[in-house]
């Protein structure tokens, strides 16, 4: 295999961001080949594993599982389009066939097991991929690295022969009035421009600077008092988690911050990476000396090809002004961080999951007990992973002190958060507000200027397409404490619920990710829910029997409801296959595939019954395949041992299957 | 002076379906609901393997103690801690017990969760039990008749993986059985040191997988067909050959080589159809080599000696035992001391070894000896020495401190002719000797199959097979244990050790040598090791010795 020597010494440096471990480095190696060779080739899937001493199966295991990496080659620009529920909403299944046409691509026949298309002259190939993290700009695609937003009939053309990209523009908007950016201050700023200089004249790391002149668990306690809850999707509490970690164990103590963003719905860490990269970074730094980790990593995921390069540059320059490495501004601590590019798993936004991977393996999440992060993380020592936004607020608590931070918000629910509205709303976007500041009515009327096409809202999933749905007709019951202390019960419709993690919580969905999408009555509560369950499907990782099998069942489900073939059991059956997943799996995955078709199904029931009428057919051969199901409106009623089947009902023209030509056996 | 005191093992109360108990700390969960009488459905979960918890069938209702405001557990009125019950189900196969834990294995929350699991693990399984080997001892099929809800709603098409994967030489895979435990990807790294299973794909369409360079070759591979829950991993030796529920099982021991793992024989109709380890945990753990499992079909093979010859004009004549062993009575009296040499087998039992050993004290020979087999052991279970019992030859006698070291002077005697009768048991001394043995004027072979030496033999006694007889063997580590008969040797073939009694017969005289145990008896009076032994009492566990 000819690596050329330049590639050869890359790879020998990236091979160093990893000092404990050489397989860590299996999936940059598989990128840095992949971005070389144009795929991974037989031969660079042996020569990884020989590069780094490991099995050649596990280096095959990655590339199989993360489907990023692909073994053969694509076209000379590889499409990707998203087919995630806001970008399908905008119409991105019209928008890849009318890519496929204009690129020349015959897309059938294509399947999980052969996901890319490349057009007969080898210039363009697609691929129909899961949420980019761009809700708010739906359709959105990717042509190579380039990131194109809002792409219409129109513009298909630059996307195909693309020249730029529009992850780092800034969408040159005022906030809003309600909103308070702290976090987000510099998104979208006039004049702003990501680099350190710009960072540094705006009085950048100055909080490191105040940080290191004071004890880490000083600023453990800031965060405690804070009451900062993680903002990628758990809500749980920053400075608890920080206390799991004990100073001066045997082992050393690890930080990754999560930038895996990628639940459907979500799309603010994406604005922190590509433009204001070093806040990040000194809220990192600054969280690193507070746990006292001295070796961090960023784990982005693999579909910000640019985000990963601006921020290895952001903590290149970070290094050269002595923010990282040994005794950072001679406060004797010493730091060492380094990117690590995911690779198109959603998965690996799960704790134990991203650790996984981080070690070079397949995303499976771990079981807890015993592997709890704070105390067997990465290589088994202990590790905080916090999300993006999570580490940003923690240099603003350096700045404005914890109690102070405390004030901002609710209650239990403190600071701000940024909201990402999406879906069937005049103005869709990204919302920095005081956690609970904000209605559920106000920030979809006021902010993003009510239903798109004057519509009727239907339902709103508000925290990300893991949290329950909510009807836009129900009626909650909020128990909320008084000023005096004392609780009292109220009951309120959607409009009025506060957009807060305790509040959400009490009307029976969650605060999750912040990734609010809102569906009119134009939508069918079907088509929604067979587009998350064909999400949770192809990001399962497969691990564990509930999720692995009921994920793929419940999806098959809903493609036979919305294709015709539903059965009066159905809706009964979808809710018994959600209900034995939940709970019972080894991560959170469980609920959030089985949350969607719960919570859809008890709240549009009638939807999903309308939808399935056929009689359920008998489980005895001849077995009905799905097709028949779908095609034929009669299905042959269950038998008895000395009875004939009734043959009349099945008009099976011109099909040849074993059913078929049982049945007619019957009828000679 | 020290004096030693073992570490006292710490007992926790463990509260297990109503009942408190009583398990020592570091007990697993899961077995200690074994332990309980509560069996706890599983796949994932192997005692000898580390835990993944990924397939979910174990789950359980736990419980901890319920503390208080003091940070102590409230004590309830039956003054053991009250147990605050954890609302998720959580699996009992990657948690030790704990002081005050509460478990519930037959709870509707208990049973739901088993159910569901059931469901999911069928849905995409195909409807392979009539055609698939793992049929009777499958634990799909037998949780799913304990703990599945007995009917499927599944309207959808299955998912398809490869079927009739040859994996290994030896092991067959279908990845549409798999149920994806991953036992085999943990056996193959953590056991036999051979990292080379792995998952590919994702999600549903996950499956089993040798890297394409590489298969599962390793001399441990059968194992994971052990234990593969599901008919994913079979034995293509096995395969479509017999079903399970037929087989007789006859706990025995490995002959092939000197570790002598503890094994079952599974057979049928006087047929071995396969052999699988058995649970010693002072021998060989629950494994066995593959060398050592199909090392058996030598037992079937057509060329078997069933009746005793005589070396005539034409070859090897077949006769009557009276008359072969009469023949052997008049020969063998002709010749004396070192005229006379015996080449044994160190696979031979110590019942026949001490048998043959009497046979060269009757005939008044020094030169007796076994042939060494030696060949690459590994560090697992594999011993270098391919003998099964060659700590047995040295207690018996038949051998010294270094197997083999008398066949030197044998060699010489038989090119000077200067040895004039050779017997030859269990053994092809061509292999080592050569053609020179035909220089003795009486070769006297007991052998199961034809080989170079009963070609030559002027009297051929058909003897029997490591599955066809009962006896003892010593171990490598100087553990005696014992064969156990599975099935009936073909044709007029007999016992080495009552050939061997009957060629002392001959020689000289009544012995008084009814039984195999009168054997294990005369052994157990004249050798202090085995002193206070007998043949029952070996168990199946075996005995270590004092050697």
């Amino acid at each position: 295999m000819n690596i050329p020597a330049t590639l050869e010494s890359k790879i020998n440096e990236v091979i160093t961001h990893y000092p404990v471990s050489r397989r860590s480095a299996t999936m940059p190696l598989l990128h840095m080949i992949q971005e070389h060779f144009g795929f991974i080739s037989d031969e660079a899937v042996t020569w990884v594993a020989s590069k780094l001493e490991i099995e050649p199966i596990n280096v095959l295991e990655l590339v199989t599982f993360y489907p990023m990496f692909r073994r053969k080659p694509a076209g000379q620009t590889h499409i990707r389009v998203c087919r995630t529920l806001s970008c399908a909403m905008a119409g991105s299944y019209a928008l890849l066939e009318k890519v496929c046409k204009a690129a020349g691509i015959e897309r059938h026949g294509h399947d999980h097991g052969n996901p890319i298309a490349v057009s007969k002259d080898g210039k363009y190939s697609i691929e129909f991929v899961e949420c980019l993290a761009s809700c708010g700009t739906a359709p959105v695609a990717m042509s190579g690295d380039d990131f194109h937003e809002k792409v219409t009939d129109e513009n298909i053309k630059d996307l195909l022969d693309s020249t730029s990209s529009s992850a780092t523009v800034p969408k040159l908007h005022p906030p809003h009035p309600r909103e308070k950016r702290i976090v987000f201050q510099n998104i979208d700023r006039d004049g702003w421009t990501n680099d350190i200089d710009k960072y540094l004249v705006y009085g950048g790391y100055e909080e490191l600077k105040k940080a290191l002149r004071t004890q880490p668990a000083d600023i453990v306690n800031e965060v405690k008092a804070s009451g900062l809850r993680g903002r990628g999707g758990a809500g749980f509490p920053c400075g608890v988690k920080w206390g799991f970690i004990k100073y001066g164990g045997p082992e050393p103590t690890y930080l990754i911050c999560n930038a895996d963003e990628s639940e459907p719905g979500t799309f603010k860490d994406r604005y922190i990476i590509h433009q204001d990269p070093h806040q990040l970074i000194e809220g990192m730094i600054i969280s690193c000396f507070a746990v006292q980790a001295n070796l961090a990593y960023i784990y982005v995921r693999g579909e910000f090809p640019e985000g990963a390069q601006i921020l290895e540059k952001a903590l290149a320059d970070a290094r050269a002004k002595g923010f990282l490495g040994k005794n950072i501004m001679g406060s004797g601590f010493d730091l060492e961080i380094y990117v690590h590019r995911g690779a198109g798993a959603y998965i690996c936004g799960e704790e134990t999951g991203l650790i996984e991977s981080l070690e070079g393996k397949r995303a499976y999440p771990r079981i807890k007990p015993p592997y709890f992060p704070a105390v067997l993380g990465l290589y088994q020592c202990p590790t905080i992973v916090n999300n993006v936004e999570t580490l940003c607020h923690v240099k603003h608590i350096v700045r404005m002190g914890g109690a102070e931070y405390a004030k901002l918000g609710r209650p239990n629910n403190t600071g701000t958060r940024i909201l990402c509205v999406s879906g069937d709303v005049q103005k869709p976007g990204y919302f920095e507000v005081e956690v609970g500041s904000l209605t559920m009515g106000e920030l979809i009327n006021d902010l993003c200027g009510g239903s798109k096409t004057g519509r009727k809202i239907k339902a709103v999933i508000p925290g990300g397409s893991s949290a329950k749905v909510l009807n836009a007709t129900e009626r909650f019951k909020l128990k909320e404490k008084q000023p005096d202390g004392s609780m009292a019960e109220r009951e309120i419709g959607f409009e009025d619920i506060p957009m807060d993690f305790d509040s959400l919580a009490a009307v029976g969905s969650m605060a999750g990710s912040g990734g609010v999408i809102v569906l009119d009555d134009s939508r069918d509560m079907v088509w929604t829910l067979n587009n998350i369950n064909e999400f949770y499907a192809h990001e399962s990782c497969g691990q564990c029997t509930p999720c692995r099998e009921g994920s793929l069942w419940m999806k098959k489900i809903t493609d036979r409801l919305l294709a015709g073939g539903g059965v009066t059991g159905d809706p009964a059956q979808l809710k018994t296959v959600a209900d034995n997943i939940a709970g019972r799996t080894i991560c959170a995955f469980g609920e959030a595939c089985a949350w969607p078709t719960q919570s859809f199904l008890a709240k549009f029931r009638p939807d999903f019954e309308a939808r399935a009428s056929k009689p359920v057919p008998p489980p005895m051969p001849p077995e009905i395949l799905p097709e028949q199901l779908i095609a034929h409106t009669d299905i042959p009623t269950l038998h008895g041992p000395h009875t004939e089947g009734t043959h009349e009902v099945i008009a099976m023209a011109g099909s040849t299957s074993a059913a078929d030509s049982a049945i007619s056996a019957h009828e000679h | 002076m020290s004096t030693e005191t073992a570490a006292p093992v710490q007992l926790l109360n463990v509260q297990i379906d109503g009942i408190w108990m009583q398990f020592p700390k570091g007990t697993r969960v899961i077995e200690a609901c074994s332990q309980a009488g509560k069996f706890v459905p599983r796949y994932c979960y192997h005692p000898r393997l580390s835990s993944p918890g990924n397939c979910r069938m174990c789950l359980i209702e736990m419980g901890m103690p319920k503390m208080g405001p003091d940070r102590k557990p409230v004590i309830g009125p039956d003054g053991k801690a009250e147990i605050g019950w954890i609302p998720r189900p959580q699996i009992s196969c990657a948690q030790d017990v704990a002081e005050g834990m509460g478990i519930r294995t037959d709870s509707p929350m208990v049973k739901e969760c088993r159910q569901g699991v059931m469901e999911f693990l069928l849905i995409n399984h195909p409807l392979d039990c009539p055609i698939c080997d793992q049929a009777g001892e499958c634990q799909l099929q037998e949780f799913s008749v304990e703990y599945g809800n007995g009917g499927s709603r599944f309207l959808e098409h299955k998912v398809k993986k490869p079927k009739n994967v040859e994996v290994g030489p030896r092991v067959t895979l279908d990845a549409e059985r798999c149920v994806l435990c991953s036992r085999c990807i943990r056996f193959m790294k953590e056991v036999a040191h051979d990292d080379v299973l792995g998952f590919v794909d994702r999600g549903s369409h996950s499956t089993i997988a040798c890297h394409p360079d590489r298969t599962l070759d390793s001399n441990y591979s059968l194992n994971t067909v052990d234990i593969c829950p599901v008919g994913a991993l079979t034995s293509s030796d096995f395969r479509f050959k017999m079903r399970v529920w037929f087989l007789k099982e006859t706990k025995s021991v490995c002959a092939s080589c000197a570790t002598g793992c503890n094994t079952i024989i599974g057979s049928r109709e006087n047929i071995v159809y396969r052999q699988t380890p058995r649970e010693n945990n002072d021998v060989n753990s629950v494994w066995m080599c593959d060398y050592g499992r199909l090392n058996f079909h030598q037992l079937q093979s057509p060329e078997r000696l069933t009746n005793p010859t005589i070396k005539g004009p034409s070859g090897n004549e077949i006769t009557q035992w009276e008359i072969a062993l009469s023949r052997a009575s008049t020969e063998l009296k002709r010749h004396r001391g070192d005229a006379v040499a015996i080449i044994a087998s160190g696979s031979l039992t110590n019942e026949e070894l001490f048998l043959t050993r009497k046979l060269g004290d009757a005939l008044g020979t020094k030169l007796i000896d076994i042939i060494p087999r030696n060949a690459e052991g590994d560090k697992i279970l594999l011993s270098a020495d391919r003998n099964a019992n060659t700590a047995g030859a040295r207690l018996m006698g038949v051998t010294g401190g270094v197997p083999g070291s008398l066949l030197g002077l044998i060699s010489t005697g038989l090119k000077n002719k200067t040895i004039k009768t050779l017997i030859v048991i269990g053994e092809d001394a061509t292999t080592t000797l050569g053609e020179e043995i035909a220089n003795a004027q009486l070769i006297l072979s007991v052998s199961m199959l034809p080989n170079g030496t009963t070609k030559l033999a002027h009297l051929v006694f058909p003897s029997v097979g490591f599955a066809e007889k009962r006896g003892s063997l010593v171990n490598k580590d100087g553990r005696l244990q014992r064969l156990n008969r599975a099935i009936q040797a073909p044709g007029a073939a007999r016992d080495d050790w009552e050939i061997i009694r009957d060629l002392l017969h001959g020689v000289s005289g009544a012995n008084g040598i009814y039984m195999i145990e009168d054997v294990f008896k005369q052994m157990a009076a004249s050798i202090p090791a085995l002193a206070g032994l007998s043949l029952s009492k070996i168990g199946d566990l075996g005995v270590p010795l004092k050697l």
